[in-house]
């Protein structure tokens, strides 16, 4: 008996682990199917929450201070970091924020992986074409390219140089810090408090009560789902062989989407019922044993000195 | 479509914010009349499933993936107000827990993925739908179009967000804050990368998913029961098409950015400075009479030293007191 033709042409992935410990980089480059792909998100989720969970449980400043002064610090620091305009207070703001993350125990190296290979890739790619005088006009601070003339392209019309202006680089600049300094201010709200603590948080300062019962319930839920989409994913890809249409597959999509979407509604239900058997009446109580600590007090007072300083370094400095 | 921290001003964010804030409120009110007791766990259930398709890597024809965000899937079944809730919720974990999308942003991103994408996927839907059988073709083309008319609405104003940065935010030389493409930019490179790629993932999965919803289980279109007829809302799609109409006109206005206006800008508009304001920047400059030492004159090298010296002292200052923090902290957890 003859091998069947499909059989014998290459597969896209064979080994089991392979594409998972692939990083996003590799994927993009090398064509990885979109099963693996959605795979790996959702194996990611999974593995960066175990990893900040273990942090928070570690032994350093930003654990210790209460989780509502640390989301309002937090809060005033993201407002601090994008109110700066110059590029000396940013760096200073950075490089206090990596000593941060450095006596609140968390390993540099997969701090400033986190903050500082995604950011200048995913921001530089996007503020690279502002910092040429065609995107957007400036003073020149290089000249790359001589044109006989002006260019006409449709209906623009580009001046006979192309240069970096001083404008756009400084633009550059500025917003690949800012986003750094936020990235990392998120990072650290995230890498040292416990998810249970941030919700807590967030009810004392000033979200209502009922958005914070359905984000507690949610963010319950998110690993039961994403093990079921796993499962999903995995299943099939476990009984597949060769190569299949893209229509073939965008079906197996929805119908992965529409098959979640059943089980999550009689999840749903199950959930109500075992509430309202619990005497759920539409009001939930919640027990909160938040204390505000002179620690704490102290801290949210730093954060304010810190901020004011900053912030008046930076309109002085210009 | 998630706008990160630092791509729009915290003025942009404040406003953003605002906006939503009624919208929130409206959902909430609707969605728990209808629901009761049964509000907390379809909301938390629809928001997780929410989060889990925007991981969905969906097969495109040229053979990589895109993402699609299911948001017009889930206002089609849920309604409109339910998944606002539902994905303003999911946006919450995304931002506070993933840092995807921006903690300040947060009330931006809301306003373009929770609020205008799921609206108008769903008034389109109903629109083509009406009231047809739930398993006439009618529904799923609704669904094409409105997921399709909703993620380029949402994308359109992203664009304006991110396009009216520049105009509004920059420094004396032109360079950009925020932000840096102004609105002839933003909006075609935007509506480029969503008519064409993002807007047929959309409109694709969305029908895709209610048809076999058709064929597996049609109840599940159903689950809020038949919303009112679309007339209902007349009056609120004229205030709407009044504002999206307005807004431009004011974003191009000239002048200072709102709320920035110095403080004999504010003599000029109201005619008088109001009290508090004067106070307080008499009382900054007391504080910090330019920022350098009485008894020097402002002579050029002589300041620029100053501000060095008084920036090294206030990193060191910083760098200290958080240092002595992180003893603080430690001592006690021994004690």
């Amino acid at each position: 008996m003859a091998v069947p033709e499909w059989l014998l042409v290459p597969q896209e992935q064979i080994s089991p682990n392979a594409s998972i410990k692939t990083s996003f980089l590799k994927n993009r480059l090398r064509k990885v199917s979109f099963i693996d792909k959605t795979l790996e998100e959702l194996t990611t989720v999974v593995r960066d929450e175990i990893f900040s969970e273990a942090i928070a449980g570690r032994d350093g400043l930003l654990q210790k201070i209460n989780p509502a002064a640390k989301v309002v610090s937090i809060f005033i620091l993201i407002c601090v970091a994008c109110l700066i305009r110059h590029i000396i207070p940013l760096l200073i703001l950075n490089i206090w924020l990596l000593l941060l993350a450095y006596i609140s125990s968390i390993p540099l190296s997969a701090f400033i992986k986190r903050v500082w290979l995604v950011v200048p890739l995913f921001t530089g790619i996007i503020v690279f074409p502002s910092i040429f005088n065609f995107i957007q006009p400036g003073t020149p601070l290089l000249s790359l390219f001589h044109f006989s003339q002006r260019i006409h392209f449709g209906p623009w019309v580009f001046p006979s140089v192309l240069a970096i202006t001083s404008q756009g680089v400084w633009g550059a600049v500025i917003l690949i810090l800012r986003a750094g300094a936020c990235i990392s201010l998120a990072a650290l709200l995230t890498y040292t408090t416990p998810w249970q603590s941030v919700l807590k948080a967030l009810q004392k300062v000033f979200v209502p009560q009922i958005f914070v019962s359905v984000l507690e319930m949610s963010y319950r839920y998110i690993y039961l789902f994403l093990q079921s989409a796993s499962e999903i994913f995995t299943a099939r890809r476990s009984r597949s062989l060769g190569h299949t249409s893209t229509k073939e597959q965008r079906s197996f999509v929805s119908g992965a989407i529409g098959s979640l979407w059943s089980k999550a509604i009689n999840l749903s239900k199950e959930i109500h019922a075992a509430m309202i058997s619990r005497g759920y009446t539409g009001r939930p109580d919640t027990i909160t044993n938040f204390r505000i600590r002179t620690l704490d007090w102290l801290w949210i007072l730093f954060i304010v000195t810190v901020s004011a300083l900053l912030i008046g370094g930076d309109r002085i400095f210009a | 479509m998630h706008i990160p921290d630092s791509y729009l001003s915290p003025q942009t964010t404040v406003v953003m914010g605002a906006a939503m804030l009624p919208v929130w409120g409206a959902a909430v009110k609707k969605v728990k009349n209808n629901l009761t007791t049964k509000f907390v766990p379809l909301m938390a259930i629809g928001a997780v499933f929410s989060f889990v398709i925007m991981m969905f890597n969906i097969p495109i024809p040229d053979g990589t993936t895109a993402h699609a965000v299911g948001g017009g899937l889930l206002a089609i079944i849920l309604g409109p107000w339910a998944a606002c809730i539902c994905i303003s919720i999911s946006l919450a974990i995304q931002a506070l827990f993933f840092g995807d999308g921006g903690i300040l942003a947060f009330g931006a991103n809301c306003f373009n993925i929770a609020f205008i994408l799921p609206f108008f996927a769903y008034y389109t839907y109903r629109l083509i739908a009406g009231n047809s059988e739930i398993t006439s073709s009618r529904r799923w083309i609704g669904g094409l179009i409105g997921g399709y008319v909703g993620i380029n609405m949402a994308a359109l104003c992203t664009a304006v967000e991110f396009g009216v940065q520049p105009l509004l935010f920059h420094t004396a030389n032109g360079a950009p804050l925020y932000a840096p493409y102004p609105l002839g930019l933003s909006v075609p490179a935007m509506a480029f990368a969503h008519l064409l790629i993002a807007g047929p993932v959309e409109g694709i999965l969305t029908a895709l998913v209610i048809r076999h919803f058709q064929a597996s289980n049609p109840s599940l279109l159903n689950i809020m029961g038949n919303a009112g007829p679309v007339s209902v809302y007349r009056k609120l799609w004229w205030a709407l098409g009044v504002l999206i109409l307005l807004s431009p006109l004011g974003l191009l206005a000239n002048g200072t950015a709102w709320g920035e206006w110095g403080l004999d800008e504010i003599e000029k508009m109201i005619g008088f400075i109001p009290h508090g304001m004067q106070n307080f920047s008499d009382k900054w400059h007391a504080l910090m009479p330019d920022y350098g030492l009485p008894g020097l004159d402002n002579t050029l090298g002589q300041s620029a030293a100053v501000y060095v010296l008084a920036a090294i002292v206030g990193t060191a200052l910083i760098t200290g007191v958080t240092l002595l923090f992180g003893k603080l902290a430690r001592s006690k957890n021994a004690g």
